[in-house]
């Protein structure tokens, strides 16, 4: 469904991605782990077209998305969950999921998604009419997750999920990714906390410097001490 | 790979930034812009060429301010006024203008100081904003206090003639005063670039927190630039009162000249010497000649074309003319490719100074932000000579950490002590009390000050040590030369590579010959073989007796460079000792690998 | 008493002028973070069109609204799309501020060249008619303009709070990277945003045209007035614009009588420079945007 193809990127002068290649077949849960600064969030970036590759491509479904705008990427069917939440903080839990229902697609069935969705977060249902700000970490990442659900999209991407958050809320983020991946949705994680994620997923690949290193089922690589290196250089 | 750097002899310094040839260019464009008008004899093109020096010394005064300093004032001709009127209104009681001129430069500089020193924090269009609002209020005072100003009859100098008055029949004094005074301008405005103030001025634009790490005081630096262009700008003022013998406030409080003198400055070249003087020589005429030819019919017109430059230029050639001349005249841009090749090794001394005593204590830092716990409970020590890294997951505060550690952020409680090189503890509390006290960071995010080179951004660092120009030049070469950064001093810092950059922030703070370096993710971003080159020069750097704490990402570095490790997770301390023993702590582990992962490998 | 009530009440109508003007300035500055020189000089176009409109076709200067309103946001679509989105990513402050000065520069002078200097004078179409409220008179247009611009931030509002097109402007101006990660094409926001800016000014046009004459300069005149009510109310809010600018009426109105009338504009600035020094915020916005102040 997706692949890149020796994918250089980065920010300005600088280089992080140095000529990674890596797929994600329909229905497969793949991750992406390494440690910080070593180019995983670079890497999602650049699919949803926020960063433009310096070489290589890009292709999602056969089409050549390499050059493409993040607003046209979303429009194919891409959604980015983002590091850090980035909810817009000054408007309510209702109109942020709205506002994940911009896609053209997702608009038409605006009304039918926001059901399906609300019945997955039922927290989120409770808080609907709060200003998004003034939840707590855990809750503002359940709607980060249920506004990205409602572009109903092909691809859904995880930026760190777990980044910033208590050890409890932590698990029950991953239940929910659980509960979205049982659903056959296709699904790319990046995460530093590679427990949670490889127990998630069916393959994984480890970047380390820009380069994937390494690339296996993800039950093999929870077994498989390049990790550990990777994360503590032991 | 070659090995060129690094032999001990430095080689000899290029030539000064304004060589021979520049100078005696401009010397001759000078004298051919005085003798042209004098020479042609006419009383219209010595007005054309008068009014090219006044505004090209009111540009260039305006330009130490919003090109060397970065700080847009659209609202200068609030000293020129105030020259102009000091001018005329002592001329009326028998003063002669030329001590007027000072009695109106001193007024404008206590002006400029009052209003600048509020409006530095606000932001650039902001500040501009704020400007033409004080330009407004002098205006309508001028107005209103029609006792003294005459209101908006207007002023007018009562006709005597002669040098004492300033006010002569022919044109030719005019011309050559009014030269002078453009002379006087660019002289002061050279000057100041060529020395430190103009490095603090130009770092100050570029990158504040920089600056201030390297020990500048960017509030007085920018009051001096202020003091100094408002003087200048008077003093034209009330040249240009004798010249025009009639003043009133919508004249001399014009926004128009305001913005016009600023866009002069932009045309040219901002923050270059000589370019608002091309910008002048460029325009004028241009205003002039329509006005002269077409008369009324021409209205607007160069009004218009001014503005339609403006924007032309601000979309197509934001350096103005002068940064056109200098691309032809050839700035040498390192090839990415080549510089990593010559980058050698550093040598080393062949045993490190020992370990010795507390160099630095961080005592309880307590800090909140938003409700967070951002800095809980942190204590730990830097000995003199060791190594200490800081490492710790995505979003652990170390940043944090080391901004209570340079005086970028106060902690809540806690705090931070260090050992003076006469064995006294000292709690500085702002970056230049940081400075001065011998502690120099470095920042995650590199930018140099762009709009100079390699040897002028190491300088800004050296400035701290040195106060003359060429001993900071000549320090600034040995850092670069030991940073191994000698083949690219005079490209410009822009050009470099990510680990070039990453060298020059630590250059320019080696600069400053601190004690205790604080080192924010040096590696980060690096390919391999600049890592292992970076860890070398690190370790240099500690030889030669430095204290040093690091935070960082890349765990081969970590290993290698450090001699104990503190480990920082959400806030807290959460494993201290060595390297080897640390990264085996199952706290550890668990904090970058989650719990169930060491669980899952057991 | 009644002297008292007649200089409230012309502050009153005064704020309203100043909102109408001002309202499509914060909404420019909220969203797109660009301080607009040239935004009088958006209004003084507007005035020209409408006398240019009313002298040729005869038409009531209010009515020339829909012809102008968007003219004028043609205009500022185009303003965003040529001056302001090629600048965007530039690092330096000072690169936008000359882009909009020179627009403003450019403009006040070609509206030199092309209608000279003198006032031009659109037909009042009844609108000078004074209106008796008990002790109080006010012009029938000044009470138009209180209305309408009242009406404009109602409308604002419930446009940006109510339809998708208007979330998502909002969306652009709290997260534009998240906004990006939506689907929503942020350029054309922008352009969307300035258009309406202008379109607004455009609307105020009418309404000032008929009340006020019109010069190349008029813009200069409340283009300083209008960055003093967006900083006052809090930059990017509408019903802060529309307080500030009655609370600057109010000043104006009253400083120009018991002060003298020649000093009406360094009270006006004089409390411009308070608030930027003392309060950056403003005075209403709860959310700190301290885009205009640095760190």
């Amino acid at each position: 469904m997706l692949r890149l193809e020796g994918i250089h990127a980065g920010y300005g002068a600088t280089t992080i991605l140095h000529g990674i290649s890596l797929n994600v077949q329909a229905g497969e849960v793949v991750t992406i782990v390494g440690a910080n600064g070593a180019g995983k969030t670079t890497t999602l970036r650049t699919v949803a077209g926020l960063i433009k590759p310096t070489a290589g491509r890009i292709t999602f479904e056969g089409r050549d998305i390499t050059r493409l705008p993040a607003h046209e990427v979303v429009d194919l069917g891409i959604t980015l969950i983002p590091e850090g939440r980035q909810l817009f903080a000054d408007m309510t839990v209702h109109e942020n999921l709205l506002m994940g229902a911009y896609r053209a697609e997702a608009r038409a069935k605006q009304k039918d998604t926001l059901d399906q969705v609300l019945s997955l977060f039922p927290r989120v249902r409770e808080r609907l009419s709060q200003s998004a700000g003034s939840l707590s970490g855990g809750e503002q990442q359940m709607v980060a997750i249920a506004r990205g659900m409602m572009a109903r999209p092909r691809l859904l991407m995880f930026d760190e999920p777990s980044l910033g958050l208590a050890p409890i809320i932590v698990q029950q983020v991953f239940d929910v990714i659980d509960t979205i991946v049982r659903t056959g949705a296709t699904v790319l994680i990046v995460e530093q906390n590679v427990f949670h994620t490889l127990k998630a997923a069916d393959r994984g690949y480890v970047l380390e410097n820009g380069e994937i290193v390494l690339s296996d089922s993800s039950d093999a690589l929870l077994t498989n001490d390049h990790v550990r290196q990777a994360y503590l250089g032991i | 790979m070659t090995d060129t750097t690094l032999d001990n002899t430095v080689p000899a310094a290029r030539t000064s930034p304004f060589p021979l040839k520049k100078a005696a260019a401009l010397g001759a464009l000078l004298l051919a812009l005085l003798a042209a008008p004098i020479a042609i004899g006419d009383q219209f093109i010595s007005h054309i060429f008068i009014t090219i020096f006044i505004f090209a010394g009111l540009s260039t005064a305006w330009n130490i301010v919003g090109g060397y300093a970065g700080q847009l004032s659209l609202g200068h001709a609030i000293f020129y006024g105030i020259g102009a009127y000091a001018g005329v209104m002592l001329m009326n009681m028998g003063i002669s203008p030329w001590l007027g001129m000072f009695a109106g430069a001193a007024v404008s500089v206590v002006v400029a100081v009052a209003i600048s020193y509020p409006c530095f924090r606000l932001r650039g269009p902001f500040f501009s904003l704020a400007t033409i609002a004080f330009l407004e209020v002098f205006r309508v005072l001028a107005l209103h206090l029609r006792e003294f100003t005459g209101g908006a009859t207007g002023l007018m100098i009562p006709l005597k003639f002669g040098w004492e008055w300033m006010v002569f029949r022919d044109r030719t004094p005019a011309l050559l005063i009014a030269f002078g005074l453009l002379v006087v301008a660019l002289a002061v405005a050279w000057w100041i670039r060529s020395h430190r103030l103009g490095f603090y001025l130009v770092a100050t634009r570029e990158r504040q927190s920089a600056a201030q790490a390297a020990g500048v005081n960017t509030v007085k630096v920018r009051l001096i630039a202020v003091s100094a262009s408002a003087a200048l700008t008077a003093f034209i003022g009330t040249f240009h009162a004798m010249y025009l013998t009639f003043i009133e406030p919508a004249a001399m409080f014009s926004l128009t000249m305001s913005i016009q003198i600023a866009m002069f400055a932009l045309i040219g070249g901002l923050g270059t010497v000589i370019g608002p003087l091309v910008g002048a020589l460029f325009l004028v005429p241009l205003s002039e000649l329509a006005r002269g030819w077409l008369g009324a019919q021409a209205l607007g017109l160069h009004g218009f074309v001014y503005g339609v430059v403006l924007v032309l230029v601000v979309l197509f050639m934001p350096n103005g003319l002068m940064g056109i001349l200098s691309r032809y005249l050839g700035n040498a841009t390192p090839q990415r490719g080549t510089q990593s090749a010559s980058v050698a090794a550093t040598p080393r001394a062949a045993e490190r100074p020992p370990i010795g005593n507390d160099i630095l204590i961080a005592d309880h830092l307590d800090k909140h932000f938003a409700g967070l716990h951002v800095t809980n409970d942190v204590s730990f020590s830097l000995k003199e000579g060791e190594i200490l890294g800081l490492i710790g997951p995505n979003g652990a505060g170390k940043t944090t950490v080391f901004n209570m550690l340079s005086g970028f952020l106060k902690p809540d409680s806690g705090s931070v002590k260090v050992r003076t090189e006469d064995g006294s503890w000292q709690a500085p509390l702002t970056p230049g009390d940081f400075a001065a006290i011998g502690v120099g960071r470095t920042f995650q995010i590199v930018q140099p000050f762009a709009a100079m080179t390699v040897e002028e951004n190491i300088m800004v660092g050296a400035f701290h040590r040195y106060r003359d120009v060429n001993d900071a030049r000549e320090a600034a070469r040995e850092t670069a030369f030991r940073m191994g950064l000698g083949p690219w001093l005079h490209a410009e810092a822009r050009g470099l590579t990510i680990g070039g950059l990453k060298r020059l922030e630590v250059a320019r703070v080696m600069a400053m010959k601190p004690r205790i370096l604080l080192l924010d993710e040096v590696m980060a971003g690096i390919n391999q073989t600049d890592v292992r080159r970076a860890i070398d020069l690190m370790l240099s750097i500690r030889d030669s007796g430095v204290s040093i704490i690091a935070i960082e990402h890349v765990m081969q570095a970590v290993m290698s460079l450090s001699d104990r490790v503190v480990v920082l997770n959400s806030g807290q301390i959460i494993a201290e000792g060595k390297p080897q023993n640390v990264v085996r702590d199952p706290h550890v582990i668990e904090a970058y690998l989650g719990k169930e992962f060491t669980h899952a490998q057991a | 008493m009644d002297t008292f009530l007649q200089v409230l009440a012309s502050g009153l109508m005064l704020g309203a002028l100043f909102a109408i003007v001002s309202i499509g300035l914060t909404l420019i500055f909220g969203i797109v973070k660009v301080v607009n020189f040239a935004h009088g000089e958006f209004l003084m176009i507007g005035m020209y069109l409408v006398y240019l409109i009313t002298a040729k076709l005869g038409l009531h200067p209010l009515v020339t609204v829909v012809a102008v309103a968007p003219l004028l946001f043609l205009v500022g679509v185009a303003t965003q799309r040529f001056i302001i989105q090629p600048l965007m990513s530039a690092r330096d402050d000072h690169i936008q501020i000359f882009a909009t000065v020179g627009l403003s520069t450019a403009l006040i002078n070609l509206a030199l060249l092309i209608f000279g200097a003198d006032i031009a004078n659109t037909p009042p179409g009844g609108l000078r008619m004074p209106i008796q409220i008990g002790p109080v008179r006010v012009l029938l247009g000044q009470m138009i303009i209180l209305l309408a611009s009242a009406a404009l931030v109602v409308g604002l509002r419930m446009f940006l709070q109510r339809t998708q097109t208007g979330r998502a402007i909002r969306a652009v101006a709290q997260n534009r990277a998240a906004a990006q990660l939506m689907g929503i094409n942020v350029n054309r926001i922008y352009m969307l945003t300035f258009g309406i800016g202008a379109a607004c000014v455009g609307f105020a046009a009418a309404m000032v045209a008929p009340l006020y004459p019109t010069s190349p300069t008029i813009g200069t005149y409340f283009v300083l007035t209008a960055f003093v009510v967006v900083v006052l109310g809090g930059l990017g809010s509408i019903g802060g614009a529309f307080a500030g600018a009655m609370i600057i009426g109010l000043i104006d109105s009253f400083a120009g009588f018991y002060i003298g009338s020649d000093l009406r504009e360094v009270a006006v600035f004089g409390v411009f420079l308070l608030i930027l020094i003392l309060k950056p915020s403003g005075l209403f916005s709860e959310r700190l945007n301290l885009s205009h102040v640095s760190p």
